[in-house]
């Protein structure tokens, strides 16, 4: 009862607090970013983004954060806009209410990165981050399984129609699981658009071991991701055994020997003398011809 | 036992008990065949219902997720515990000397196993692919209490048998000699080989007492195992109304009552039918009603256990069962089941008057329909109340209603039950001759005599 009342008390209280305006001291409102406007900082805070801020914010210009209360606002609105990139920082960094604080979780540099990239979609910036139409391009990849490796090679198309091979481009690597694939790895190609991945010693197979591996390559390229079945590369799943042993209702296997002999016992035991009274027919037979 | 009488007498006398006790093997009139019709009638339409439900599925029933034993599990409970007068009436009374309880015997056996045959039926008409049904056999799982009275049915109906052919047999021999020219060639011609080439001499008789002694003692145990273990079914569950620890001889005591019931409906219509007022005697209805008191007044105090005590106590799931029962949607069926079927029979079978053969046969028509619709409230409710909410499904789920097609299916095992019981009635005396007329202190070397 007590907790419940502490409970209704606490979200009022964060009711009140949100509802006033989000005030940023005075001294931390102006600091200027120390992090260039630049493709590699912005791309770095995308990186970010997706990783920390998507899963509320939703993409950028599509208006699709999560439905919480207050909003949380899309990136490209007046909303977020109107912030000072030192209000920004510091709201990153100390959160409230629905929105955490990333003071421990990402480091002072990043989250001057995560202001950068906020600002590609400014209405007074010029965006670096330019949306180019995906790329068909194509996939091989092998499994080596003694070397406990994958082999890629991957090519795209250029602008004459002609397939060259795709250079310093971030191929992922995932395991396919029941429930979808499991992301397990990242490698970037090099110059012959080739890639070695090593893949971790601690990765778990099925009952035998077995991992169907996935190859894909990220957004802005259209192609197929390459599925490598059932290689033995990863560790056997243990598989604990669910059905306790000699339980009621159990498999033949997990019986108790108490029950499988008293069961065993009355059927030969009324069977036998079943056959002993059949026996007796016979007798009861015989015993006509006799006289 | 009477005194043995003259040769002269004594023949005289067999003459007239199997003149009188083969009339049902004899008699063939309109009223048999309409009965005959009738019988295979309503049987081929449930077996029709039966080809319905295989073609279409176990859909057609108004079983479902969360009630999925319903009419037939229900009907195959009545008909095992029907069958288990078989080890009350033709092995506990004769171990016991009762000597009243012999001309009954038979009668006993009949219903046994034209009960148990049935059961073993029915359950395989439970089934959802009936084509599977060796698969029990094969990968059966001896820990499951369905493997066990899978068991425990087939052992009791081939003890069931045995126990009817083998008093059977002096008979068969005294019909073989004895039989008169009415009786068909091809009945005679069964009767010779079933026989088995009966002398009478001492040897065979001996043999015949000392395999009915091992067979009455075997059913001891075999026969509580039925129901016990038909009870187990349930009690082995953790469901509210189920979990009890006197299942066992609750099933027992209310599968006597049923069977003593319907042993004394049986008798009746032989009684009529047959003209065999001097054999089921106004002294055997008195017992047996005497009988079906007893059984009713211990299974009564079993009844009381099993509702008054948790009644009582209105543990959370187990008070939502028991006011179902009690004030809710089964009330109806529940009190009337007691009062009808238990209470109001006790009381009235305890004045000699309501013991006479008619009354009494009145009274065992309600007790076996009430214990039949007492199965229908020991598996259903039960069903419908499970521990997990019932959450997301269609309303027809929640509840259990019987289709038309189960209703045809169980019609149908009334029928072929009806239908074996008549088929050994027309094959074979309802009476055991031969010990009917030792009893009436008549010579096993006059039985032994070939006919003039």
């Amino acid at each position: 009862m007590k907790i419940k009342l502490l409970f209704v008390a606490l979200v009022f209280l964060a009711q009140q607090g949100m509802a006033q305006e989000w005030l940023v001291p005075e001294d931390q409102k102006n600091i200027e970013n120390p992090s260039e406007y630049n493709l590699a900082n912005v791309k770095k805070g995308k990186d970010l983004y997706l990783l920390n801020c998507k899963s509320c914010h939703g993409d950028p210009g599509k208006n699709n954060g999560l439905p919480l209360i207050p909003p949380p606002p899309d990136v490209s609105s007046d909303i977020m806009q109107a912030n000072s990139e030192g209000e920004l920082f510091y709201k990153i960094t100390h959160g409230r209410g629905g929105m955490p604080q990333f003071e421990t979780t990402i480091s002072d540099d990043d989250r001057w990165r995560l202001v950068n990239y906020i600002r590609n979609y400014s209405p007074d910036t010029e965006p670096l981050l330019v949306e180019e139409p995906p790329k068909k391009a194509k996939v091989l990849a092998s499994v080596n399984e003694a070397e406990r490796i994958v082999e890629v090679f991957a090519e795209y198309q250029n602008k004459d129609s002609v397939y060259v091979a795709l250079a310093e481009t971030p191929i992922s690597i995932g395991a396919q699981k029941a429930f979808g694939t499991l992301p397990i790895g990242e490698v970037l190609t090099n110059k012959e658009g080739r890639a070695e991945y090593a893949i971790p010693e601690s990765l778990i197979g099925d009952e035998q071991g077995m991992v169907t591996l996935v190859v894909d390559l990220g957004e802005g390229f259209i192609t197929e991701d390459v599925v490598l079945d059932a290689s033995k590369v990863g560790q056997p799943k243990p598989t604990p055994v669910l059905i306790k042993e000699e339980i009621l209702w159990s498999t033949n296997e997990n019986i108790q020997t108490w029950l499988l002999l008293s069961y065993l016992a009355a059927v030969l035991g009324a069977w036998g003398t079943i056959g002993y009274v059949v026996f007796q027919i016979f007798k009861i037979s015989r015993a006509g011809k006799e006289e | 036992m009477e005194k043995t009488k003259s040769p002269e007498e004594s023949r005289k006398l067999l003459d007239k008990i199997t003149f009188d006790l083969t009339r049902s093997i004899v008699k063939r009139d309109e009223l048999t065949r309409f009965w005959y019709f009738i019988l295979v009638m309503f049987a081929a339409v449930g077996l029709w219902g039966w080809f319905i439900q295989i073609r279409d599925g176990l859909g057609v029933t108004g079983m479902r997720d969360y009630v999925s034993w319903g009419m037939y599990i229900a009907n195959f409970v009545f008909f095992v515990a029907v069958s288990l007068i078989g080890f009350l009436i033709s092995s506990s009374l004769q171990l016991l000397k009762i000597s009243w309880s012999k001309p009954i015997s038979r009668v006993a056996e009949q219903i046994a196993i034209a009960a148990v045959a049935l059961a073993g039926i029915i359950i395989v008409m439970d089934m959802g692919r009936p084509d599977r049904f060796l698969n029990v056999f094969l990968h059966g799982r001896f820990a499951s209490p369905i493997i066990w009275d899978v068991t425990v049915v087939t052992t009791y109906l081939t003890i069931s048998v045995l126990l009817y052919y083998i008093p059977l047999i002096p008979d068969l021999a005294l019909l073989r000699d004895r039989g008169g020219d009415d009786i068909p060639k091809w009945k005679m011609q069964l009767y010779k080989i079933l026989a088995l080439g009966w002398k009478g001499n001492d040897k065979q008789y001996k043999l015949v007492a000392h395999s009915m002694r091992v067979l009455m003692i075997l059913i001891l145990p075999v026969g509580l195992s039925i129901h016990t273990v038909t009870s187990w079914l349930f009690a082995a569950t953790l469901r509210s109304g189920w979990d009890t620890t006197i299942f066992g001889p609750y099933f027992v005591a209310g599968a006597f009552v049923a069977g003593a019931a319907a042993v004394v409906i049986l008798m009746f219509a032989y009684r009529v039918r047959y003209r065999l007022g001097e054999y089921f005697e106004d002294l055997h209805f008195d017992y047996m009603g005497k009988l079906l008191v007893f059984v009713c007044l211990v299974y009564l105090y079993f009844n009381i256990n099993e509702f008054w005590v948790p009644a009582y106590k209105m543990k959370t799931a187990e008070g939502i069962h028991l006011r179902t029962l009690f004030t809710g949607s089964y009330a109806p069926m529940f009190w009337s089941a007691q009062m009808l079927g238990l209470i109001l029979p006790i009381l009235l079978m305890l004045f000699r008057f309501f013991r006479k053969p008619l009354p009494l046969t009145i009274i065992s028509v309600f007790v076996l329909i009430a214990s039949w619709l007492k199965r229908y409230i020991i598996v259903v409710p039960t069903l419908e109340h499970p521990f997990l909410p019932v959450q997301n499904v269609p309303d027809y789920f929640k509840h259990y209603s019987p289709t038309s097609i189960e209703i045809m299916i169980t019609i149908f095992s009334f029928m072929a039950a009806l239908l074996i019981i008549t088929v050994l009635a027309k094959m074979f005396p309802v009476i055991t001759i031969w010990e009917y007329a030792e009893e009436k202190g008549i010579d096993k070397e006059i039985l032994a005599e070939p006919k003039k």
